[in-house]
This record gives structure tokens, C-alpha cells and sequence, in this order.
């Protein structure tokens, strides 16, 4: 079952169908979980965001339209705001350092069967890093802390109109890279 | 349209494909939207963008405990373990709580009767358990467990999608203080929140039971949190979230 596409797994756990569910699972958890650690950053939360996730996934399999974008988009759409959610309620104060430890990146072993995937998400990942790193941290704190304009502004103690101005290059420096292209 | 007054909105446009725009500005973006089809094309590219990030980080296992874990959730694994006792057990629970249930209807009316306090308190509770009585006994209802961080905290939805009815019934709640509701939101596809009604919890009960109210359709929600507010609800949630329930 391994080699049967998205699609056709999402739609056999529309019928419940459990080993359709654990091969999503065991293609796509790594991917989850990096989301939901980088959002949460505790490895506790992070683990019950993850099973949130992918229990919503089980549960509204029957909802998920491939017109509108590919799976694991839709799957990470979920994850972010499960782990926003989770934020939120606990009412944590954004942490503003530099999320690209060293030690994050090793961690994260390349698996040899993955490996169109995995050149994929180390150019975007590199594009991310290219930013200049007070835009970067503007989108840190903006997508993956799910901070307000108004609120990055408070948090960094920079004038709003400063965080405008570094949010809309960042992600003009992003859409040329990525969509335009 | 000319350039001059796109501009305003165009500039915004990167802040809301990301989630980031404040509410003032993105309430005026959004009705620009609807007649602009230029501003939705740009959108669009931006919203790309975010789509992208989703899938920029680098992998990271989680340990293999948790898909042991949420293997052991699926349904053929609750039926494996345990087939006949999680029947009989939510028998024997709902069972008991028709018996308290009545218990409750009954000694309210003495209350309202006798003593004539908190009369419009004791009336709502009393129309609350009468909803649920008539949920538990109709075969269609459903019976969704809540979620709560409080480990002390534990009940029940009883969910009619098809007479749009729905009644939470939660024990051990936190008492609040004298300025907070409690306030219970419907939660659609969007993670949009809709008001569905406050409630304090019931004093002298050991649970609560509040109805949800519901002007649209409860199949259109995914599920409903509740939230601390200030007396009176707040026009979206600004107080930590208690439970929550998944439809
Ligand atoms: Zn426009």
C-alpha cells in the first residue's frame, strides 16, 4: 500500500479505512511533527498537537477536496492551526530567537526513499534562509507564532510601519523565488 | 479602478495571505476583495507562498510511541479490547444520569416552589434537563466526549444533527468569579468561532449542563469550545479555552 498515491489513501480513510490511515501517517508524521515543534516547541505539546492533527484527518477524510491543493498541504494547514490553537489557550509569550538551531537541522535524518521530497523542502528551506534575518523573523513570528502586524511590533519593539515594510519584502523576496520562477 | 486606490490594499495583501493582518485592516481587504479581481490574483500568489512555508521545515520524527498511540484509537483497536464493557459501561453511565436527571427536575421544582430564589436560574436549568432528557432517550443522538486539559474535568455532548439540538454536560467545572462567564462557541471548517450561548456552572450540582444555541445549521461546525469571558460573553474568545468537543 506503500506505493498507492495521496489521493487514493485520503479517499480509502474516507471509508475508514485504517492501513490507508498509517501509511498517511508514516509518510507524512515527520512533517507534522517539524510543524507543530517549531510552533509549540515543547516536544510534549508538540506530540498531542501531532495526534490532533491526524486525528482530525482521520475524522474529516471525507471533507479534503484535491482541486483545492495537494494533501500534505491541506494535512500542514491543519497541523498549524491545531498548534495556533494550542498557543493560544495557553497564552505563551512568543519566543523571538532564531528558531534554525544547528542541532534542528541534524536532527533530521534524509531518508533515502523520500529523496525527490526531500530536495524539495531543503530549497525551500534555503530560500527561507536567505532572508535577511529581520525579515525572517517577521515571518517567524507572523506564520509560524501566528502573531498579528500590530503584535510583532509590540513583541520586537519595532515601529508597525517597520513591520510592514519587512514582512511585504520578505514575502515578495519569497513569491519571486518560489512562485514566479 | 485606479492605481491610487488599489495601493492601500495591495500593500496588505502579503500580511493577510499569512494570517498577520490586523482585524480593522483585513475586514476593509476583504470587502475590497469581493469586487477586485486583480487584488484576488495577487492573493492568491501570496497564498502560495504561506503553502510553501508549511512544507519548509525540516522533518522531525516523533517518537514511536505516538503511532502506537493513535493506532490504539482507531476503532478496530477500541473494538478488539474491550467489545461488550464500553457498551454496557455507556449504558450503565447514561442510566445513571437520567436518574440524577430526574432527581434534579424534581427537586428544582420544590426549590422554585418553596423558596421563589434564582427562579429564572432554577427555569433554565430545568428546560436544559428536560432537553437532555428527551436527547437521551431519542435513538439518533449522538454522544461525543469533550476534551479538557483539567484532568478532573470530564462529560459529554448529546448532539442531534438532525433537529439541530445539542446539549453539553460537564462535571467538575471550575467555579468562576463573580465577573466571568463561561461561553461556548461553535468552531466552522475556517476555525471561524460563533457564539452559541453562556453559562455558570450549576451551584450545588457536581455537573453542569448548558444548551447550545445555534441560529444556523450544527452540521455546517466541525465542534465547539468553551472559553473564560468576561460576565456578559466577549464578540469572540479572549479567555483560555476549558473544553472542547469535535463533532
Ligand atoms: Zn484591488
Amino acid at each position: 500500500m506503500t506505493d498507492i498515491d495521496d489521493n487514493e489513501l485520503i479517499a480509502r480513510v474516507a471509508q475508514s479505512d485504517e492501513r490507508a490511515f498509517l501509511v498517511l501517517y508514516d509518510r507524512y508524521a515527520s512533517r507534522v511533527h517539524a510543524l507543530t515543534l517549531r510552533i509549540l516547541r515543547d516536544p510534549m505539546q508538540a506530540e498531542e498537537a501531532t495526534q490532533d492533527a491526524f486525528f482530525k484527518l482521520w475524522n474529516h477524510a471525507s471533507q479534503y477536496l484535491a482541486e483545492r491543493g495537494n494533501l500534505l498541504v491541506w494535512l500542514l494547514t491543519i497541523a498549524r492551526r491545531t498548534a495556533l490553537d494550542r498557543l493560544r489557550l495557553e497564552s505563551r509569550r512568543p519566543v523571538i530567537n532564531d528558531a534554525d538551531r544547528p542541532e534542528d537541522i541534524l536532527q533530521s535524518i534524509p531518508d533515502f526513499h523520500t529523496l525527490p521530497e526531500e530536495s524539495r523542502w531543503r530549497s525551500l528551506h534555503f530560500s527561507v534562509q536567505s532572508l535577511q534575518p529581520n525579515q525572517r523573523q517577521v515571518i517567524e513570528l507572523a506564520y509560524y507564532q501566528g502573531l498579528s502586524q500590530s503584535e510583532i511590533a509590540d513583541v520586537l519593539g519595532w515601529p508597525l510601519g517597520t513591520v510592514k515594510t519587512r514582512l511585504r519584502a520578505a514575502m515578495e523576496y519569497l513569491r519571486h523565488e518560489w512562485i514566479e520562477k | 479602478m485606479s492605481h491610487d486606490e488599489h495601493t492601500p490594499f495591495r500593500e496588505n495583501i502579503p500580511a493577510y495571505a499569512l494570517g498577520a493582518l490586523d482585524a480593522q485592516d483585513a475586514a476593509a481587504l476583504e470587502s475590497h476583495l469581493q469586487t477586485c479581481a486583480s487584488c484576488r490574483t495577487d492573493l492568491a500568489g501570496y497564498r502560495a507562498v504561506g503553502d510553501h512555508l508549511l512544507t519548509a521545515l525540516p522533518p522531525r520524527n516523533p517518537p514511536a510511541a505516538l503511532r502506537r498511540r493513535l493506532q490504539s484509537r482507531l476503532p478496530s483497536a477500541q473494538k478488539a479490547i474491550r467489545p461488550r464493557l464500553n457498551w454496557s459501561i455507556s449504558r450503565v453511565a447514561v442510566g445513571a444520569m437520567f436518574t440524577l436527571l430526574l432527581a434534579l427536575n424534581v427537586n428544582s421544582v420544590l426549590q422554585v416552589s418553596a423558596l421563589q430564589l434564582q427562579q429564572a436560574e432554577l427555569t433554565r436549568q430545568i428546560q436544559t434537563s428536560q432537553t437532555v432528557l428527551a436527547l437521551l432517550s431519542y435513538p439518533n443522538t449522538q454522544n461525543l466526549p469533550i476534551h479538557a486539559n483539567d484532568a478532573n474535568v470530564a462529560g459529554t455532548l448529546l448532539l442531534d444533527m438532525d433537529r439541530n439540538i445539542a446539549t453539553l454536560i460537564v462535571w467538575n467545572m471550575p467555579q468562576l468569579q463573580e465577573d466571568q462567564t463561561y461561553q461556548i462557541w461553535l468552531i466552522d471548517p475556517h476555525g471561524n468561532r460563533t457564539n452559541a450561548g453562556i453559562f455558570r456552572p450549576d451551584l450545588g450540582q457536581p455537573f453542569t449542563t448548558a444548551s447550545i444555541l445555534s441560529t444556523g445549521n450544527l452540521s455546517d461546525y466541525i465542534g465547539i469550545g468553551v472559553t473564560v469571558e468576561p460576565t456578559g460573553g466577549s464578540d469572540q474568545p479572549t479567555g483560555p479555552r476549558i473544553v472542547s468537543v469535535d463533532f
